[in-house]
Formats: C-alpha cells, sequence, structure tokens
C-alpha cells in the first residue's frame, strides 16, 4: 500500500475510516479570510464613518500644509578607523548561557549588534549556530533588562551598593560565616581562577554550581568506571550505528549543535557515495532526534533500565562478557543489538537519562563494543554540566537550617527552576545578604537584596573551554547600553583588585602560558589572534584514555501502572532562560508545530480512551491545569510537558506563559531527572485556545516529502522519486522558457540531512525583520516567517515516521503570484528571484491566494510601533535589533521570502569592487549560512560547479509541486531513511 | 509590466534637469584649472591641505621656488616619507621640521614618475596657460564671486521657474474653467456651447496634469537648501581649495553611505586655518567647541530618499564610476548645499535605462551571451538595464 502521509490526526482518522467522515462534526467555521466576527461586521456606523471622513479629510489638510521633516546627519567627532557607517563589522564571540555552547561571530552595523553568525574558526560548533543562540541577539534589547544594580526594590548605584555587599562580606568573613557563591557551570578558565581568587579574598565562600537540567550521573558514572568525573566528548561522525535513549542530542543534549554538525555529515548522500549511519532511538516522548530515527522505539521512562540492560546482555553474551539479571523487557533490542555487533568500535550507545544505574550500564555497554578511544573521547572531556544535585540540596538544607549567611547567585535562578522550589525559596529568607547577578529581575533577583546587574553577554569579555583544549574568546560588540558591569568585574572589585576582567584575563592567559612553558614572547600577536579568530585549539594537559572498571549493573522491573511524565526542553526556549525573548515563544515547535505556550502531550489511544480532544484542558497531580496536545509517537502510559514556562518575572512577553513544571522532577535516586515521576490525570470541561501552525499550511495529501529507504536508493538513486520523471516529461508551456544569462539563483534542501532545528526560521526572522505577531494572530493563521518548517507523519500514528520540511518562496520561473498582481509589484528579476516591491503592493492579495505553496506573508496590521503588539518591536530598544538594510513592511503589504536580496547585493557588489567573479560558497542566505546539518544550499544554477548545480543533477532532486510546472528555483532531495529493505 | 511603463513615463522633466544638471557640469569645467597632468593637479589636492604654491604660510611652508632650493632626488624622498629623513637624521629635513613647529609631512604613496609631475605642476606655479583658479584663495576670491553670483542666480531662477510656471498654468486653468461656467450659465456669449465644453475639458486636464505632477513631488525635496549649524561653504572648500570630494566624504567609495565627515577630519586642516576669509573666526570656532565639548555637530541632512529606496554610494561610485556631480549638481558653486535633482524614481531609472556600465569588470564574465552581444557587435554598449538595473529588488528590499 501506498505510504499515508497526514498532517493532523483529524486527516490521519479520515484516510483510514471513511465513516468518520460522514459522522464527524463539520469542520469548524472560519469566518472569511481568518477574519473574526469584530473585525467582519465592526462596531463603526453611519456616523463613525462621517466623523472619520472628515477628520482624514482635516488631517490630510494639515499634513500638506506642514513642511517635511528636517532630518539630522550626526557624524562620530572620531571616527575609528575600523569603523565605517553602512559596512558591517563582525566580531568573534562566544554564545554561553550556563547550558548552551556556541562561538559566534557577531555581526554590528553601527556598533550594533544585529545578528549572530556561526563562527567557521570554532572546531566544535564550525560554524553552526542553534535556534537560541540566533536569538540571543534580542535578549540584548529586552526591555526587561535592569539599568543599574537594585537595592531592594528600587535602584540604585554601583557605589552604594558595592561599599554594602563588601562591608557585609568582610564582616561575614571574619566571623567565618558560611557564604555561598552559586553559580551556573562556568566554562571560563579564568572565571575559574578569579573565583579561586575571590574564595582566597573571602575564605569562608563556598563555590557551588548548579544546572537546571543537570546531567551529573554522567560524571558519576565515569567516575566509577575510569576513575575521572566527567563527561566525555562524543564523536557522532565516526558511529556508523548510534543507540539513544532518551538523548535528545540533535536537540538539547549537552552539545546539541556540534552533534547535529557530526550526525548529519554523515547523512550526506552524493553520487558515489552511500555512506550513512543509522540512528536508533528508544524514547518517552517524541522528540527532535527521535523524529530522525531510523527506527524509533517507544518506551516508558521505567521502561530504560531494563532494555538497555537486555542490550547489554544481548551483546555481553555475543562477546563473552559477564551478563546480569535483567528484568523481562517488552522491547526486542536483538535488531539494535546485532547492528551494534557489526559496528564494533564504530557505534556509539548514550543516554539522556540522569540516572546513575542506567548510565553504568551506557558505559559497560559501550566498552564491550570498544567505542572508548573512538566514537567517546575520555581525553577530551565536556567541560559543561558541572553541577551536582548533592551540593545543591545541602545548600537548601544549610540555608533553611540558618548556616548560610550570604548568598551570591550568579546565572542562576533556583528560586524558578529548582525542584523543591518553595524550599530554597524559605530558605532565602533566612539569609542574611542575597546577591544576585541577574540582567533582569527574575524570581531568584526579586528575593535578592542586592541585584548587580550583569551586562549581557554581547557586552562582556570571558574566555570558554567547552571541551577540553578547545578556548573560545568572548569579547564585547557593544558597550554596555545601560549602567552594568559583568559579574567577574564585580568579583574584582570586591577582591579589591584594581583591574578591569579583560586586563585581568590577559594576564591570566600570559602565566598561564608561561606556566605551560608556551612561548610568550610574541603574546600579543597570540592574543590578537585568539580574539580575531574567536576560537583556538591548544591541549595543555595531554591525558591518557583510562582503562575500564567494571561496575555492577542491576536495572528494575518497569512499572506498568500510572502515567509517567516525561518534561523536556523545548528547542525554542529550553530551560526557561528565553521566556521573554518574543522570536522564540512565537517560533513553532518543530514537532507539534505550537507556538506560546506549553501543553501536555497525550499520547493517541489515551487520548481516545480518555475522550480528550486538542485543547482540552486537564488538572495534572490534581495541582495545575495545562491543555492537551494528541502527541502521534507519544508512547501509552506517559506524557510530557515542556519546562521553562510558567515564569512569574520574566518580561512583558514571557510572564505567565504556561506552568511551572519544575517540581515534577524525578529527584528520588539523588540525581534531578526529567523523567520518571507518576502524575495523575483529570480531564476538565475547560478548553485553551492553543495557537498550532499545524492544519494552516495542509497540503491535502500529495507527496511532497518523498522518501525511501537506503538499500533502494543504493538500487536506483531515483527510488521514492518516479512521479519528478514523470511531470518533468509532461510538463508543457505556452510561455517562453526563460533563459538567464550569468546569474540564476537557486537553493537545494536536503530533506536527509535536515533535522528540523528551526534554526533557520529564527536565523531569517533576524535577517529579515520578521515582526512577532503574537498569540491570536497566530491562531488566525497570520503566521508572518518568511520561512516555515512543515512537519508530517506518516503511518502509524502511535510511533509514526516524522518528515520535516523547510519552506519559503520557492522562486518559480513561471510563478503563479506575478500574474495576478495587478499593479506589478511582484515581478521576476534577470537573476531568478520573484521580487516583491513593497511601496507598490496595494494589498489585493491575489498572490496569496494564488500561490501553490502559501509562502506569502500579508501584513493585517502595523506591527511596528504598534503598542498593541507588545513585543520588541514597540520600543526604542527592541527596535535596535532591526537589520538597516532590510525595510520594515507597512501594513497591507505583502512579504514573503527574498532569497536574503541584500545578501545577493552585498556579495556581488563586493566582487564587482575587487574587479573577480563570485566563488560558489560566497553567497549565503540566512537559513543556508546557519543551517547546522547543512541540509539547506544557495549558490548560483548558472554556476555548473556550484554546490547547487551539483545536488540538481541528483537523482533526488524534486520540486514541491512540480506537476503544477511552476518551475521553482528551489528543490528538494528525497530523504532516505537507512532501514533495511 | 504595461503599467510599469506607465508609471516612469515622465521622462521630459527628467531629461530637462539633466540637461540642465549637465549644462552645469560642463561650464564649471570649463573653469577648472587644465594643467599638464590632471594626476597631479589630483594628487596636489592633498598637498594644498597644509601648502599654499603662492602666498602666505599654511602649515607647511609655500612651495613657490622650493625646486630652486631643494635638490629633486632629496625633495622625491623627503615627499615619500619625511619621518623617515628626519629620524635618518638628514640635517635639511630635521631643519625644516623643527622650522615648522615639529609638524611631520605624512608620507605619500607617490612613485618618483608621480612626484616629478608633481614638481613640474609646483613650478608652473599650480595654474597653466589661460586659468586663473590657483590653490590660492586670494587671487581667485574675485573671479569666484563673480561666477557664483551667476551661478546662484541661474540656481535661483531655476528653481522660482519651475514653480512660477506650474502656479501660472494651474490659476490660468482654474480661471479658464470658471469664465467658460460662468459663460455658460449666466452671460451666454459664446452661442456654441460645445466650445466652451471642450475649453472647460482642456483647461480640466492640464489642471489635473498639474496637480499630478505636484502631488508625485510630495515628500520630494527638490531645491531643499536647509540652514546647517555651521555655516559651511562647500564653493570654497570644494570649488576655491578644490579638495578632493573624497577627502572628506572618505566612505563614499566604500560603504553604502557617502559619510558626513565626523569633526577630526575638519580639524585636519583647521587645527591651524583657524580663521576664514567670509566669516572669520565664527564658524570655525565652533568646530572647536563641538571638539572640546565632545559634541558631535548635527548637520541637517540634505539628500533624503525614502527608507524603502536602497542606495549605495559605493555602487554607483566605485563600481559604476559616477561623478558625485551627477546626483548632487554643482556642489563646488554652491555655499551651503542644495538639493538639485529630484531624486524620484524616475529620475533614478532614466540613468539606469541610460549609462554604460564597466563591463569590463571581471565580475561580468559570467554573464556569457552579453559577452558574445558585445563581442560580435550587436550590443554597442552595455547599460544598467542590460544587467537588470531597472528591477524592482534592485532598490527595494
Amino acid at each position: 500500500m501506498e505510504k499515508q502521509y497526514w498532517q493532523s490526526l483529524e486527516e490521519y482518522k479520515e484516510l483510514n475510516e471513511p465513516s468518520v467522515l460522514e459522522s464527524k462534526e463539520p469542520r469548524p467555521e472560519f469566518s472569511v479570510e481568518g477574519l473574526d466576527e469584530s473585525e467582519i461586521k465592526g462596531t463603526s456606523s453611519r456616523r463613525d464613518f462621517l466623523k472619520m471622513l472628515g477628520f482624514s479629510v482635516g488631517t490630510v489638510a494639515l499634513v500638506s500644509s506642514c513642511q517635511m521633516p528636517v532630518r539630522k546627519a550626526i557624524p562620530l567627532l572620531n571616527q575609528p578607523e575600523d569603523l565605517t557607517p553602512g559596512i558591517p563589522n563582525y566580531y568573534a564571540s562566544t554564545f554561553f548561557d550556563g547550558t548552551d555552547y556556541c562561538s559566534i561571530l557577531v555581526k554590528t552595523r553601527e556598533s550594533r549588534p544585529i545578528k549572530i553568525e556561526g563562527n567557521e574558526m570554532s572546531e566544535i560548533t564550525k560554524g553552526a549556530t542553534s535556534a537560541r543562540v540566533q536569538a540571543s541577539v534580542l535578549n540584548l534589547y529586552d526591555d526587561a533588562r535592569l539599568k543599574k544594580p537594585w537595592q531592594g526594590e528600587v535602584e540604585s548605584s554601583w557605589n552604594s551598593v558595592d561599599r554594602e555587599i563588601m562591608m557585609a562580606l568582610k564582616s561575614h568573613s571574619q566571623r567565618n560565616r558560611k557564604v555561598v557563591l552559586l553559580t551556573s557551570t562556568i566554562i571560563s578558565p579564568t572565571t575559574k581562577e578569579l573565583i579561586k581568587e575571590f574564595i582566597t579574598a573571602y575564605p569562608n565562600i563556598e563555590w557551588i554550581q548548579y544546572d537546571a537540567v543537570s546531567y551529573s550521573s554522567i560524571r558519576k558514572a565515569n567516575e566509577l568506571n575510569f576513575g575521572k568525573s566527567v563527561i566525555p566528548y562524543y564523536n557522532f561522525d565516526k558511529a556508523n550505528v548510534i543507540v539513544g535513549f532518551n538523548a535528545d542530542f540533535l536537540g538539547n543534549w549537552i552539545l546539541p549543535v556540534t552533534f547535529t554538525k557530526q550526525f548529519s555529515s554523515r547523512r550526506k548522500l552524493t553520487v558515489g557515495n552511500s555512506d550513512m549511519n543509522r540512528l536508533y532511538q528508544f524514547e518517552s516522548r517524541l522528540s527532535l532526534t527521535g523524529s530522525n530515527a531510523d527506527y524509533r522505539i517507544g518506551i516508558r521512562p521505567s521502561d530504560e533500565g531494563a532494555v538497555l540492560l537486555n542490550l547489554y546482555n544481548e551483546i555481553a553474551k555475543a562477546v563473552g562478557g559477564q551478563t546480569y539479571n535483567a528484568p523481562a523487557a517488552s522491547i526486542d533490542v536483538k535488531k539494535a543489538a546485532a547492528d551494534l555487533l557489526k559496528n564494533k568500535g564504530k557505534s556509539l550507545v548514550v543516554s539522556g537519562t540522569n540516572d546513575l544505574s542506567i548510565q553504568l550500564i551506557v558505559n559497560a555497554i559501550n566498552s564491550l563494543l570498544g567505542n572508548y578511544g573512538t566514537t567517546i573521547d575520555l581525553t577530551r572531556p565536556i567541560n559543561l554540566k558541572q553541577g551536582d544535585e548533592e551540593d545543591m540540596q545541602r545548600l537548601v538544607k544549610e540555608m533553611n537550617e540558618g548556616k548560610v549567611y550570604g548568598l551570591l547567585a550568579h546565572n542562576v535562578n533556583p528560586a524558578y527552576d529548582f525542584p523543591d522550589r518553595s524550599s530554597f525559596k524559605s530558605g532565602m529568607k533566612k539569609v542574611a545578604l542575597t546577591v544576585s547577578f541577574a540582567e533582569t529581575r527574575d524570581e531568584t533577583a526579586q528575593l535578592c537584596d542586592f541585584v548587580c546587574t550583569s551586562s549581557n553577554y554581547l557586552e562582556s569579555w570571558d574566555d570558554s573551554e567547552p571541551v577540553l583544549g578547545s578556548f573560545s574568546f568572548t569579547q564585547p560588540a557593544i558597550r554596555p547600553i545601560f549602567n552594568t558591569r559583568q559579574f567577574q568585574d564585580s568579583l574584582i572589585k570586591w577582591i579589591g583588585l584594581k583591574v578591569d576582567y579583560s586586563t585581568y584575563m590577559e594576564e591570566y592567559w600570559k602565566a598561564m602560558l608561561d606556566q605551560h612553558e608556551e612561548d610568550v614572547n610574541n603574546f600579543d600577536e597570540f592574543w590578537n589572534k585568539f580574539k580575531h579568530d574567536g576560537a583556538i585549539h591548544h591541549v595543555f594537559d595531554q591525558t591518557d584514555q583510562p582503562g575500564f572498571t567494571p561496575h555492577e549493573l542491576k536495572a528494575v522491573a518497569s512499572k506498568s501502572e500510572g502515567i509517567e511524565v516525561v518534561l523536556y526542553e523545548k528547542l525554542a526556549i529550553g530551560t526557561g532562560k528565553y521566556t521573554n525573548n518574543p522570536w522564540l515563544l512565537e517560533m513553532p515547535d518543530p514537532i507539534t508545530t505550537a507556538t506560546w505556550d506549553n501543553y501536555v502531550c497525550v499520547p493517541v489511544g489515551y487520548a481516545d480512551q480518555m475522550g480528550l480532544k486538542h485543547e482540552d484542558v486537564v488538572k495534572v497531580n490534581g495541582e495545575f491545569e495545562l491543555p492537551v496536545i494528541i502527541q502521534p509517537g507519544q508512547p501509552q502510559g506517559t506524557v510530557a510537558i515542556a519546562l521553562g514556562y510558567g515564569r512569574t518575572s520574566a518580561g512583558k512577553a514571557g510572564t505567565g506563559v504556561g506552568k511551572n513544571v519544575y517540581h515534577l522532577m524525578n529527584t528520588r535516586k539523588g540525581y534531578a531527572d526529567v523523567s520518571g515521576t507518576t502524575v495523575t490525570i483529570e480531564k476538565t470541561a475547560k478548553s485553551f485556545p492553543l495557537a498550532c501552525t499545524q492544519t494552516h499550511h495542509n497540503m491535502e495529501g500529495r507527496p511532497l516529502a518523498r522518501e525511501t529507504t537506503l538499500p533502494e536508493y543504493k538500487a536506483d538513486p531515483g527510488s521514492g522519486n518516479a512521479q519528478h520523471k514523470i511531470d518533468d516529461k509532461d510538463n508543457v508551456t505556452l510561455y517562453a522558457k526563460i533563459d538567464y544569462d550569468g546569474i540564476h539563483w537557486g537553493m537545494t534542501i536536503d530533506l536527509t540531512s535536515c533535522t528540523g532545528c528551526g534554526n533557520c526560521i529564527i536565523a531569517c526572522q533576524s535577517e529579515n525583520n520578521v515582526a512577532v505577531i503574537g498569540k491570536d494572530q497566530i491562531r488566525k493563521r497570520r503566521v508572518m516567517h518568511w520561512l516555515r518548517l512543515d512537519r508530517y507523519y506518516s503511518s502509524d500514528p502511535d510511533n509514526p515516521d516524522v518528515y520535516h520540511m523547510p519552506v519559503m518562496c520557492q522562486h518559480c520561473d513561471n510563478a503563479p503570484c506575478e500574474n495576478v498582481c495587478p499593479v506589478a509589484a511582484t515581478n521576476h528579476s534577470a537573476e531568478g528571484l520573484n521580487q516583491m516591491a513593497y511601496n507598490r503592493c496595494i494589498g489585493t492579495r491575489y498572490c496569496v491566494n494564488n500561490c501553490p505553496y502559501k509562502v506569502r506573508r500579508f501584513n493585517w496590521y502595523d506591527f511596528v510601533n504598534n503598542n498593541k503588539f507588545d513585543y520588541n518591536l514597540n520600543s526604542d530598544l527592541g527596535k535596535m535589533v532591526l537589520n538597516p538594510d532590510v525595510i520594515v513592511r507597512q501594513r497591507g503589504v505583502v512579504e514573503k521570502c527574498s532569497l536574503c536580496v541584500q545578501r545577493l547585493q552585498e556579495v556581488k557588489l563586493t566582487a564587482k569592487m575587487e574587479n573577480r567573479a563570485i566563488v560558489d560558497g560566497e553567497v549565503q542566505t540566512a537559513c543556508s549560512q546557519s543551517c547546522p546539518a547543512g541540509a539547506i544550499q544557495f549558490g548560483n544554477l548558472k554556476d555548473e560547479k556550484s554546490v547547487v548545480s551539483q545536488n540538481n543533477k541528483e537523482g533526488r532532486m524534486y520540486h514541491l509541486l512540480e506537476y503544477l510546472h511552476t518551475l521553482p528555483s528551489t528543490s528538494y532531495l528525497t530523504m532516505v531513511r537507512n532501514r533495511d529493505a | 509590466m504595461i503599467l510599469n511603463g506607465f508609471l516612469l513615463k515622465n521622462p521630459l522633466r527628467v531629461k530637462g534637469f539633466l540637461l540642465i544638471g549637465l549644462l552645469l557640469f560642463f561650464l564649471s569645467n570649463s573653469f577648472i584649472s587644465f594643467s599638464q597632468s590632471a594626476e597631479a593637479e589630483k594628487n596636489f589636492a592633498v598637498c594644498k591641505v597644509c601648502h599654499n604654491i603662492d602666498g602666505p604660510k599654511l602649515i607647511g611652508p609655500t612651495l613657490k621656488g622650493v625646486t630652486e632650493r631643494r635638490e629633486e632626488a632629496w625633495l622625491i624622498k623627503f615627499i615619500q616619507n619625511s619621518q623617515a629623513l628626519i629620524d635618518a637624521g638628514d640635517p635639511v629635513a630635521v631643519k625644516v621640521w623643527e622650522e615648522n613647529n615639529k609638524i611631520p609631512m605624512p608620507p605619500n604613496a607617490l612613485n618618483e614618475e608621480q612626484i616629478k609631475d608633481l614638481l613640474l605642476y609646483i613650478e608652473a606655479g599650480g595654474k597653466v596657460a589661460g586659468s586663473e583658479v590657483t590653490a590660492e584663495v586670494a587671487v581667485e576670491e574675485e573671479h569666484a564671486i563673480s561666477y557664483d553670483e551667476a551661478t546662484e542666480e541661474f540656481l535661483a531662477e531655476m528653481k522660482s521657474n519651475d514653480y512660477r510656471h506650474m502656479q501660472a498654468t494651474f490659476i490660468a486653468m482654474i480661471i479658464l474653467i470658471l469664465v467658460s461656467l460662468f459663460d455658460l450659465v449666466v452671460t451666454k456669449f459664446v452661442t456654441q456651447k460645445w466650445i466652451l465644453i471642450v475649453i472647460m475639458m482642456i483647461a480640466l486636464i492640464v489642471s489635473g496634469e498639474v496637480v499630478f505632477v505636484e502631488a508625485t513631488n510630495l515628500g520630494r525635496q527638490q531645491y531643499y537648501q536647509p540652514e546647517q549649524p555651521i555655516w559651511f561653504s562647500h564653493k570654497v572648500h570644494s570649488g576655491q581649495n578644490q579638495i578632493d570630494c573624497q577627502y572628506c566624504h572618505f566612505t563614499a567609495d566604500k560603504s553604502m553611505h557617502a559619510g558626513i565627515p565626523p569633526v577630526q577630519v575638519c580639524l585636519n586642516c583647521h587645527n591651524q586655518v583657524r580663521k576664514g576669509k567670509i566669516t572669520g573666526t565664527v564658524e570655525i570656532d565652533k568646530i572647536h567647541a563641538a571638539w572640546n565639548d565632545k559634541k558631535p555637530i548635527e548637520w541637517v541632512k540634505v539628500h533624503n530618499l525614502p527608507d524603502h529606496a536602497y542606495f549605495n554610494h559605493a555602487q554607483h561610485v566605485n563600481v559604476g564610476k559616477v561623478e558625485c556631480n551627477d546626483c548632487h549638481g554643482p556642489v563646488e558653486k554652491m555655499d551651503e548645499i542644495m538639493q538639485v535633482n529630484d531624486l524620484g524614481m524616475g529620475w533614478c531609472v532614466a540613468c539606469h535605462r541610460d549609462r554604460e556600465i564597466q563591463f569590463s569588470n571581471k565580475f561580468y564574465e559570467q554573464y556569457t551571451q552579453l559577452q558574445e552581444a558585445v563581442s560580435s557587435g550587436e550590443l554597442k554598449r552595455v547599460t544598467v538595464m542590460e544587467i537588470g538595473g531597472d528591477e524592482c529588488q534592485k532598490c527595494h528590499y
């Protein structure tokens, strides 16, 4: 039977049960053009009309008699050599927020950071970014940022804050009372040194690192097995077979940007290269990684130990290792075991569950398979996630016992994200001196006596060592906008040193190099190179791969009763640090396509059983209410809820969105794990509107995302893509074929490597000044994103195949939109672009209706300077993020993907000024540049050697809806899954 | 596309202005001196900032007779890199340096030939056969005034003519309509009613055209000449002192913005030149005040494009080799800057349709069809339009 694709469950039911068609309720009546009632009927009368008429005539008369506004051109007093108005400057820097790491380039225009790009010099992230990294530039211009240090409920000054804090610190120090410096994971060698010095100055201080989502059991397991408390470096690119257990390594696990780059590098099928890795994913919710798996198996969280131990035994039997008693598991692991055994030393087993017994089994399996030294590198540990739950639990206990006299909290928000936040809060009340270094008045900062407002990372100096021997540099791309001071400078001040942190860092590096007997004669040269490149790789202390010490393995039988909850970090929001970032709030989740809210993902069967519908509200644990999304692929007996919502003090966009579920973390075994807590679900009579982008781009079941399996592809590169040849042959046209001269811009999107991470959506939004429009507008299907990620399901709703498909304007040569524009506002360029002249558009929306790809967006409102859209574009600060090369569209015009024409023009101009031809790869759109998987490629189709031309020669190449003969300039490459025939 | 053509079908006015602009341009050219080597004159623009050929001493000594005072080889070395010579302890160089308040002369990237050429130019006094214009201000003053009055009158006339003409036509047409109407209803002097109706129709059409043209000009700022915070004269700087445009607007060939010079650029010269011929110290003191108070000067922007139009100076100056005057008019004749062209889209496109591109640029090698057409002689000149220069998204994005 032909594979069935469906985008929503209603659609699946229609496809499979024709009876549903008749019996089902009529589709909800959507009003004309998505207008709601008040907008259609309006409340205005004839009198209002006359009033408006009189008023507007009067205004016109008044305005036309006015003079043109006087515009000022204000040059600098003394223009620095490297600052030219109109030319962007790029600064290499590092994004590290305590959880995620990425080496970046900051694009600044007129000294104002406006865009984040990946840094190709970094061997860790290799020029890739994630959606959160892309969106972090907007946090710099967040209205919620504090402008000064705070003392209690009022703004204060640095002098007064410093005086009081230093007095308190000294008095506690003299009396030897315990003060705790609570930070997020610190990966900066200089900051570590500084903290050491700080503790020398105030010996009563204890330093504790804390992660909201912790992986400390990996460190513990490695300590038991290898004697090193580390997280090893994983080489996903060296693994032929990867078996993941609840490890969302393409989404959120440890170094997702790096792992996506590694993973997708093995999913590049070209002519003559059919090498491809295989991913088995055992998981308790449909994660991004699971949606990319070749074989995905749904398990309950409590099943994981048993399944893993069975897998271990299976492998141990084959290689002659010690086997352990394992409880029976319903899941068959023979296939995965066989594949792993076939690829000894070239395989990788990972688990994202923060449970020591599970991590010990994972280590044992990897050891049996000989993966240490090949796919797992213990000599290059990852320095992220250094937090230890034990310390934190002890701290909270001591705080409540009154043993802690001071708490300095840097880059952490335990009052929001600690599982037992109420006892943390009650403990804080008993601490004499509480200081926060937050940028905003977050939940913890609100309870603190002092807020020593930190600068944004784009205003700060720092260094990072995310992986042993891989250093990267953080340098300010802008001076602090407000009267803020970075955390390190505060410590320096309180120690009593007379340097600033950048000098301190330089001195530390000089001493460090000297200590390692490196040549420091050319230090300035080295330092400048470090600053320029942003990343260097140099291992100072070589270590050996340690030997494996076996440890007793055990697993408990799974629970079959009750509903287990799986908490997860959304790709956009993460742990809750970015809940006030409107770009991320509005970014559709790649799996559920929901924006702006959190919800409970319930399995399909369970929903049927409970009579739950999409958007019905359920009460979780009798404690809080959330709407449900019926999620295909959610294993029976589990539900999934996202972390990061329910902030009570995030800022204007994020406060009060969703519910905080950190208290549902599973802390029974001493580790804070995101899964395994049992909850109760009760149905309520209420429903809550969710803004999903799911149904409004429905392509009605046409074979859009084409797929095949690896054996079939090897036999015939055009397999799964037979329709392409038919359509190609049948298509005839009356129009003359356009013959481009010199340049024909084109794009190819490889569905095999695309992981659906959503980075491109935010990169595009940031580059092209795409407005945030809010939940109500999204519900009216007025999404403004120029690039959307379509997500399709096929096959079994309990464990579906998932397809991610980025769709933007296809720039058709026979563009249906161009023919219907009455004012020629959209037309074709000599370089193959489907151009859109906003200032000519009169807003008939004929083009929107005539576009088969539904990629054109209409500005229903002015989204800028409009307080009804209270996100970032209505404040002077928020508007600083706008790209000056791209116009901000006004109300009543249609907009769409321009293939980043401003970048094309810029590169052409550079080439002309340098009197040379364009080099392939030089021209990058925002989406193609930052794609961590390299799935989106852009270039000149007239250049035979360009990557896009080569891709188009592949058997996998097809166009979207090609039977319409729109002749798109964008093409797709069939998705290949590495499954046995 | 039909509409596209219609919207731009107002080339008459545009061409008129272009003609006037070109006329002015040629007129102005005829007043600029012709040296043996145009290059030497251009190179001298840098020297001129600190040196007079004849006349009072500026920052550096007056250059009259310098070729007799010093040896040519020494001069070449000194011009190329004076500091090196001073550091090497050359007695003459050190003496010159000390005589001139120890202000070193910046190095110049000129080869021997260029410097020899430059010296010839200096020997000739910077003026060659028949030309009255030199780098020396005082000599030029009288000539300049008589000329500039003419220019200003011309500009003013151009401006007022335009308006007067339009207003007069409009009023005449309205009167015509009213008179015809009056006759039609009351006096009935003309017996054939159709004559009056035709007259009214024509008058209506003509006045409609006037309204259309005026409406198009709403929001445009042709002949805009605001008062600036400092009475800065382009006529003095660019016209009389012949300072190259890009000495001050130094990003014009690199960036989209030509750049308003930062105060520090003004001070390059005005550190020494503290008194002007026309305004004395009043205006120059404002520069120093700005510098001392650390307050940037808030110039009034004259040439404003709407936000939805992208314009890049580097593209036009560097790649297209468009002269500054082509768009900005005879800047060197204006005291306070005035916008001469309307900067409307019709004006832009008219030029794009007509102007030849630098097709020898290696960038255009990939345009195989165009290359063939040119080499076969089918195409005489490649204009901007040929490479898509009249498309919407070349300027609107």
